[in-house]
């Protein structure tokens, strides 16, 4: 996973393609669909680092959105909190909730990790539906205010190309911190996790540091999201925080490419954009949508990523000959 | 000679006069975008309010479109699936408006799904009809460009309360989709009043939405005794309720908020299992409470869709009304701001189903919000019969919504 010149190009790359991206939007309700997918982007990073790179997964990151979201509205909402610093202040929050709720779940492994997640999720939910005092129940958190000083400030995050570009900024700050993490030893050492776990502790390495280190940056990574989410739309309801979002985490990872850096953004993009395209199909959507991430899980296990890297090797070797 | 001279150019002058009125007359297309539950558990009250605007646009298009000075605007309605879900209905929206170019937004039949989308809708150069979404909340904002037909679930919920100490019962037990913020809003509305008239509440016992076995409530109600069980929530967990305390022998009056259909009852449960029922409600459409209006609109609505309207659809039926009488009264379809200012200002229009109580002359209040009667509606022989209107006084609920912050 080092980061070779030819992996720096292609980063920049998307990097420019997705700078130039709302020039070429001449419809503004792609460029919402833009900010949801970078916004999803950065979920996705997190879920990687679990599932990808750790190889547990976690089907709880919807829940950890939920708590960064309600975490930066309630404080600005409640106690007058300016928005950047309840921005910032949400994964701290959500990282305190994983710690809590990782410490005990990673002693399970496999399957049962993941069903551990999944209640955890549901706990949140259930929370957040009932703690309606706090939470305002189903009817949810209406007119979340937008960062910076709103329609006569200097920058207007009201409008979607400025929130296109802040969330652009960190979900590109994600990622970068991403690579840095799997590129360190730190890295190496949930890579070998995910390859054996048994032979990690036999190297007299205390692998639940690491495990649980990957767990709570992944949650701090979707408690961010969850709190540009809050803000970008204004309202928020725990019905947007259910499992079905957290299976999209894990399935943005393995259609884009599962232990890779490219795959989550690719991925991301694949979980907002595919759903909104076979509108077309009226009801069969959702089925279509079924049925083409049961061909991916089992005709492209490597994702898209890995896809493209095939077809890539295949074509330099067809040039070669 | 001179006479036929005259006639033939009075003949040629209206004939120029025509085909220049011809020439300079245009049919444009006003597009609306319905955002609803079509599929889902809430499809329930999503498809007839979506199918509801379909045949109001078809009306008014047959009648010829909606005429602005040499313009005649036909309507083409363009409906997406919001699955009452907030993340959904904001992508729909968004897509109506920046993609589709809708400026004129119906349907929103679950709170929710409706709150997400009010949450921008401000922001933007369009205007919201809200249909059978009841959080109160979605009014209490003062958006500009967002009016209302079903009134707010607390103002139903507190004449329900009234009706109930009325008939006599001291100790109800309630059971419900209590997670609804709009359902737990009329629960709590029923029990302040109901309280005042000496009642209590035994217990408040809560099911989801996709809830079909409900006997462990039923069975602890059933060891409370009370005098009567008030169910809310969505229909067809309602209906399960119905069945159940019956086969579990819960023999007290049965008073429900639910807003179903008698066919979409029937489904479930059957019509000897519904016989005694009230049905406590904004006095939505019963070929039994309705007018002229309402019999049309449930004979065209039956003919039209092959099933019959469900009570609540016609709140979408008249947005699109009221729509048209704004265009009309603001005198153009293009300026979104003008047509919302319109609405506030609007009569109810005379092709509307539900018997509003106009504010002051108008059918939405400042706040953007309409009011119904509130009706009491009894599961008799296979059919919803309206029995009684239920006390509930608009102006003075109206005067609250005003005060109530955000």
């Amino acid at each position: 996973m080092t980061l070779t010149r030819k992996n720096g190009l292609l980063y920049l790359a998307i990097l420019v393609g997705l700078i130039v991206l709302p020039s070429f939007i001449s419809v503004k309700y792609y460029l919402h669909l833009s900010v949801l997918a970078l916004i999803w982007v950065i979920v996705a990073q997190g879920q990687n680092l679990i599932q990808g790179f750790t190889g547990y997964v976690s089907i709880a990151q919807a829940g950890f959105m939920g708590i960064g979201a309600y975490g930066t509205a309630l404080l600005g909402l409640n106690f007058g909190l300016p928005v950047w610093l309840t921005i910032l202040i949400a994964p701290l929050i959500t990282a305190l909730f994983a710690l809590v709720a990782g410490y005990p779940s990673l002693r399970v492994k496999g399957h049962y990790f993941a069903i551990v997640t999944l209640a955890f999720n549901m706990v949140i939910f259930i929370v957040l539906l009932n703690l309606t005092d706090v939470t305002n129940g189903e009817a949810g958190l209406m007119g979340i205010p937008k960062p910076g000083a709103g329609r006569d400030g200097a920058i207007d995050f009201a409008d979607r190309t400025t929130y296109y570009y802040l969330v652009l900024i960190a979900a590109t700050g994600v990622t970068a911190l991403a690579a840095l993490i799997v590129n360190s030893r730190l890295g190496r050492v949930l890579v070998a996790i995910r390859q054996n776990e048994t032979l990690v502790g036999a190297a007299g390495l205390a692998a639940w540091k690491y495990k649980l280190f990957a767990f709570v940056v992944s949650a701090m990574f979707a408690g961010f999201a969850g709190a540009l989410y809050a803000h970008y739309q204004s309202f928020i309801n725990p019905e947007i925080f259910t499992i079905a979002q957290s299976m999209d985490a894990v399935l943005a990872v393995i259609l884009g490419g599962s232990g890779t850096i490219t795959g989550p953004i690719i991925g991301a993009f694949a979980i907002v954009f595919l759903p909104e395209y076979l509108r077309f199909a009226d009801s069969f959507r959702l089925v279509i949508y079924g049925l083409i991430l049961i061909l991916a899980t089992i005709f492209m296990p490597r994702g898209i990523v890995g896809l493209a890297s095939d077809a890539l090797g295949l074509l330099k070797k067809r040039l070669a000959r | 000679m001179k006479r036929r001279f005259t006639i033939g150019a009075g003949l040629a002058a209206a004939v120029l006069a025509a085909s220049t009125s011809l020439a300079g007359a245009a049919e444009k297309e006003l597009l609306v975008g319905v955002s609803d539950a079509l599929t889902g558990p809430a499809a329930v009250y999503g498809v007839p309010q979506a199918r509801a605007v379909e045949l109001a646009a078809e009306e008014v298009n047959a009648a010829g479109g909606i005429r602005l000075g040499e313009d005649t605007y036909k309507i083409t309605v363009l409906s997406y699936d919001d699955k009452a879900n907030p993340t959904e209905a904001s992508n729909s929206v968004r897509k109506l408006l920046d993609r589709d170019g809708a400026r004129f937004l119906l349907g929103f039949c679950c709170s929710g799904a409706t709150g997400a989308v009010a949450s921008f809708i401000q922001n933007e150069d369009a205007v919201m009809l809200v249909g059978n979404a009841a959080e109160r909340s979605i009014t209490t904002r003062g958006i500009d460009n967002l009016v209302r037909t079903r009134p707010p679930a607390d103002y139903t919920g507190a004449a329900a309360g009234t009706f109930v100490a009325s008939k006599g019962h001291k100790r109800v037990a309630v059971i419900g989709a209590l997670e609804t913020s709009f359902y737990a809003m009329y629960v709590d509305a029923f029990e302040r009043e109901f309280v005042k008239g000496g009642g209590e509440i035994v217990t408040r016992e809560a099911f989801g939405l996709k809830d079909r076995d409900m006997t462990p409530q039923l069975t602890k109600i059933r060891a409370l005794e009370p005098d009567a069980l008030l169910v809310v929530g969505y229909v067809e967990p309602a209906a399960f309720v119905y069945r159940q305390s019956v086969e579990l022998g819960l023999e007290v009056p049965r008073y429900g908020f639910t807003s179903g259909s008698e066919e979409q009852f029937l489904r479930v449960v059957s019509a000897e299992q519904m016989e005694g029922v009230w049905d406590l409600r904004p006095t939505e459409l019963t070929l039994q409470s309705t007018g002229e209006t309402g019999r049309a609109y449930h004979e065209n609505f039956t003919a039209r869709f092959g099933v019959q309207p469900s009570p609540s659809s016609p709140y979408a039926y008249d947005q699109l009304y009221a729509l048209r009488d704004a265009i009309l009264k603001a005198g153009t379809a293009e300026d979104a701001a003008a047509v919302a200012r319109a609405l506030r200002e609007l009569p109810v229009p005379k092709e509307a189903v539900m018997q509003y109580i106009p504010i002051d002359g108008r059918m939405f209040d400042e706040n953007g919000q309409a009011y119904t009667t509130n009706g009491a509606f009894q599961w008799q022989d296979g059919q919803w019969v309206f029995v009684q209107e239920l006390p509930s006084v608009a102006e003075d609920y109206s005067r609250f919504l005003s005060s109530v912050d955000g």
